[in-house]
């Protein structure tokens, strides 16, 4: 019976990373299944070809400390669990064992230029430095959570972005984007919160505000003027009439009056705000047209949303920080960011100030064709 | 565009010319990126594959197991290996056949024999309420009024009652606990802070040779109350170790009589919309419908006295001084709940012979004093007669403590020591001590 770990080494040789290390542990299963082989008889002749099979699935795997292979280092203790048994087998063969391990020996040395001998398997943890486990927690709390940083390296390990690594710890505090966000079995068309405080948050450029109503607290972008003790609205009617809006308040843009600034804009309804939230900065609501909004975001950029889009009115907190002089390299560690390369690189057409025209409205609105609308009606 | 230049590539064979231009374009597809220090996104790359698009690591599209019930699906359960055309197979979930402690999950609520339907708001040892006096007015329902009673004060004001050298014998007993007992050059906050409170104990126990229903006292540590009362549909309780209780043979007299306590009638408790005067507090759905003042029947000293609270180093358990007179009046009013409930019963009712708890917080030199006063157990309305809060904060018992002298500009500003010493929160901590003996 030809040996089928020969030809899968051969192959195996030729692979790199994870997939070689997986398929020489497969390689390392089939030489235990011969183990239990039921059709060999001899006791001795399933010994050696379970040895042989295990020595050239040995000599299949670089043992190099590549942190891919160290990650998925989870059919390791199958692995030693097989040497154990492979050696348990050669007790019971008739051909002496230091003769069997030293054939081992022989065959791992002709397939193993990348097989020192005996390092030993690697049985560790894996590395858990990367690990994205303090994101991933679903429940809503206002203690901050600690975060890991990256450097601006990717899931492989390289540096995917440049110019990231070390600065002050921080600790992640969850803000709450979608503003009309109802306690579990409360809704109703308008609810009020009161600023509990105002702080400095290290993740981001604008400030932070604890608010409460009814019996939760939350963490909101903090608008310009918020100050503690304030009482601010959440609505999501839309009226005939525009509302006068306070800054702070929040309502859908179908209920602001026009050329009202804003901030924190939803793009698609109950999603929760993803434009319009840096230090800062607002937005402009140009015009409503049946039923959806269009509005100029800070980068003069038009776009169209419905109009049931929530959006807080005011600009962001923190209004002086495109003024802010860093003054030294050391501030800028601090804030994480590591010094450009020194090379000097011949520039080429992507570089130098760009004077473009603004691109055309973008419409995050499905409106139903003029085809559609007339293959219904017909 | 992007070309794909192929510098010395002379082969004849088809297939390792084809690798090697892929290899070539893969290879200018990284220096691209590498020289660009950003994501290629703005440019096609034909002759590579998308992987070297991917963000992130590969991520496992979960097949959904679709369960035909005329259909069975035929798995690899039977080979014990993985093949290739066959339904990956679900086994049922392993129980470990032995009962470990580290890996056991507790049933849930709506499993527990406790379970209700309506929630009930706790309010614990450690937990610190958002409006603090003013959210545990409106729980307790209860009106304030700032200023100890007079008569309790004037108390401490009689010379008869007075300790002998009252005023050295409370300095050296804040030297004691902030200076002397220690091997190191100060001690902690958790250690002198008790040492304190049992020192003044102490001398005010000292008085008992004048008055001797001062004896008919004890101290008890580490007990658990529970409370439970309805306030306007929602259920509210107080449970779990508050501080250290002073028991007495005798109840308190009340404070207020009996018209003051009609004309709270006309008070009307404040609220603080929008916030709910539920926050805070632990929302349970399983719990225990007890009153329990910690104590079982027959105990000697049944009569709750004064509650003591003091500071640690424990970082859950720092208090601001505002959550700490509300935990001061929800863990007083709790205690005289209990007591009143286990005495008068579980009827809602105004009572005739009101029930006066104490309570004094110190962190080992700010103090807050608390009288409560239960007038009623018929918490349910907002209307009606309330109870009654007397509240003296923040009392310092002395400015400065100091270990070493404090040297601004090779000038002592404040020297080593006990200074600003301030008699008369000695006084006051004497009178609510004498209160109910004298």
């Amino acid at each position: 019976m030809q040996n089928p770990g020969h030809k899968l080494s051969n192959t195996i040789h030729r692979e790199r990373g994870w997939r070689r290390h997986q398929r020489a542990s497969r390689l390392v299963c089939c030489a235990v299944k011969l183990c239990a082989c039921e059709t060999v008889t001899s006791e001795s002749v399933k010994g050696v070809m379970a040895l042989s099979a295990l020595a050239r699935a040995l000599g299949s795997l670089s043992l190099s400390a590549s942190s891919n292979v160290a990650q998925r280092v989870r059919p390791a203790p199958l692995l030693s669990q097989t040497v154990k048994q492979a050696t348990e087998l050669c007790r019971y063969s008739s051909l002496p064992c230091s003769r069997l391990l030293l054939t081992v020996r022989k065959t791992s040395f002709c397939f193993g230029t990348q097989l020192q001998p005996w390092r030993g398997i690697l049985t560790s943890a894996a590395l858990c430095q990367n690990s994205t486990r303090w994101k991933q927690r679903t429940k809503y709390t206002i203690r901050p959570i600690g975060k890991k940083k990256t450097g601006g390296r990717d899931h492989t390990g390289k540096i995917r972005t440049h110019g990231i690594g070390g600065g002050h710890k921080q600790r992640y505090r969850m803000v709450d984007f979608q503003r009309l966000h109802f306690e579990a079995g409360k809704e109703s068309e308008f609810f009020e919160e009161k600023v509990i405080e105002v702080r400095y948050d290290p993740c981001r450029s604008a400030d932070i505000a604890l608010v409460a109503g009814g019996s939760r607290k939350r963490w909101i972008i903090a608008t310009e003027n918020m100050q503690v003790g304030d009482v601010i609205k959440t609505s999501r009617t839309i009226g005939r009439m525009a509302v006068s809006a306070n800054e702070g308040d929040s309502y859908p843009l179908g209920a602001l009056p026009i050329g009202s600034l804003f901030n924190n804009l939803e793009i698609y309804p109950g999603k929760g705000a993803q434009y319009v939230r840096a230090a800062g900065t607002c937005g402009v609501l140009l015009r409503k047209v049946n039923g959806t909004a269009i509005v100029q975001l800070p980068s003069k950029r038009q776009i169209q949303v419905l109009e049931t889009c929530m959006a807080t009115v005011g600009r962001v907190s923190n209004v002086d920080h495109n003024k802010r002089i860093i003054g030294k390299a050391g501030r800028n560690r601090w804030l994480g960011i590591r010094p450009s390369s020194g090379l000097w690189q011949r520039k080429g057409g992507w570089a130098g100030r760009k004077i473009k025209p603004i691109p055309p409205m973008k419409s995050y609105v499905n409106l139903p064709s003029a085809a559609a609308a007339a293959g219904t009606t017909s | 565009m992007f070309k794909v230049v192929l510098h010395g590539v002379k082969s004849n064979e088809p297939m390792l010319l084809a690798v090697q231009i892929g290899n070539a374009a893969r290879s200018a597809f990284l220096n691209y990126s590498h020289r660009r220090r950003c994501d290629v996104g703005g440019r096609r790359f034909f002759s590579v594959t998308c992987s070297l698009f991917g963000r992130g690591p590969p991520s496992r599209k979960e097949k959904k197991i679709v369960d035909i019930p005329g259909l069975e699906r035929v798995t690899y359960a039977d080979r014990m290996h993985f093949v290739p055309g066959l339904a990956k197979p679900i086994f049922p979930e392993w129980q470990r056949d032995w009962h470990d402690p580290h890996h056991y999950r507790g049933p849930n609520n709506e499993e527990m024999e406790l379970h209700k339907e309506n929630p009930c708001y706790v309010f614990n040892q450690r937990t610190k309420i958002l409006e603090g006096v003013r959210q545990a007015l409106w729980l307790t329902k209860s009106k304030l009024i700032q200023g100890l009673p007079e008569h309790i004060l004037s108390l401490a004001e009689d010379p008869a009652n007075q300790i002998e050298d009252q005023d050295e014998r409370v300095q050296q007993a804040i030297r004691h606990s902030r200076f002397w007992d220690t091997t190191a050059l100060r001690p902690k906050r958790d250690r002198f802070c008790p040492v304190l409170l049992r020192d003044l104990l102490h001398l005010c126990g000292t008085l008992q040779v004048k008055h001797t229903s001062l004896s008919k006292r004890i101290l008890a540590e580490n007990y658990r109350v529970a409370a439970l009362w309805n306030r306007e549909s929602d259920v509210f309780q107080v449970r779990g170790l508050n501080g250290m209780l002073l028991n007495s043979m005798t109840s308190l007299p009340a404070v207020a009589q009996s018209g003051e306590v009609l004309a709270t009638e006309n008070h009307t408790l404040e609220t603080f919309y929008p916030i709910s005067p539920t926050i805070d507090l632990q929302c349970t759905y399983v719990y225990d419908q007890k009153n329990d003042t910690g104590f079982r029947d027959g105990y000697p000293f049944p009569h709750p006295h004064t509650l003591f609270f003091t500071e640690t180093e424990d970082s859950a358990a720092k208090f601001k001084p505002e959550q700490l007179r509300a935990k001061m009046i929800m863990f007083a009013f709790g205690n005289a709940l209990a007591r009143a409930k286990s005495l008068y019963g579980e009827h809602p009712q105004v009572l005739e012979h009101p029930v006066v708890v104490q309570s004094i917080a110190t962190d080992g030199r700010l103090f807050q004093f608390i009288v409560l006063q239960l007038n009623t157990t018929d918490l349910g309305p907002d209307t009606g007669v309330k109870n009654l809060v007397w509240m003296d904060q923040d009392q310092l018992l002395y400015d400065y403590a100091k270990c070493r002298p404090l040297i601004k500009k090779k000038v002592v500003t404040v020297p080593a020591g006990l200074s600003g010493y301030q008699p008369e929160t000695f006084k006051k901590f004497l009178a609510l001590h004498l209160h109910g003996a004298v």
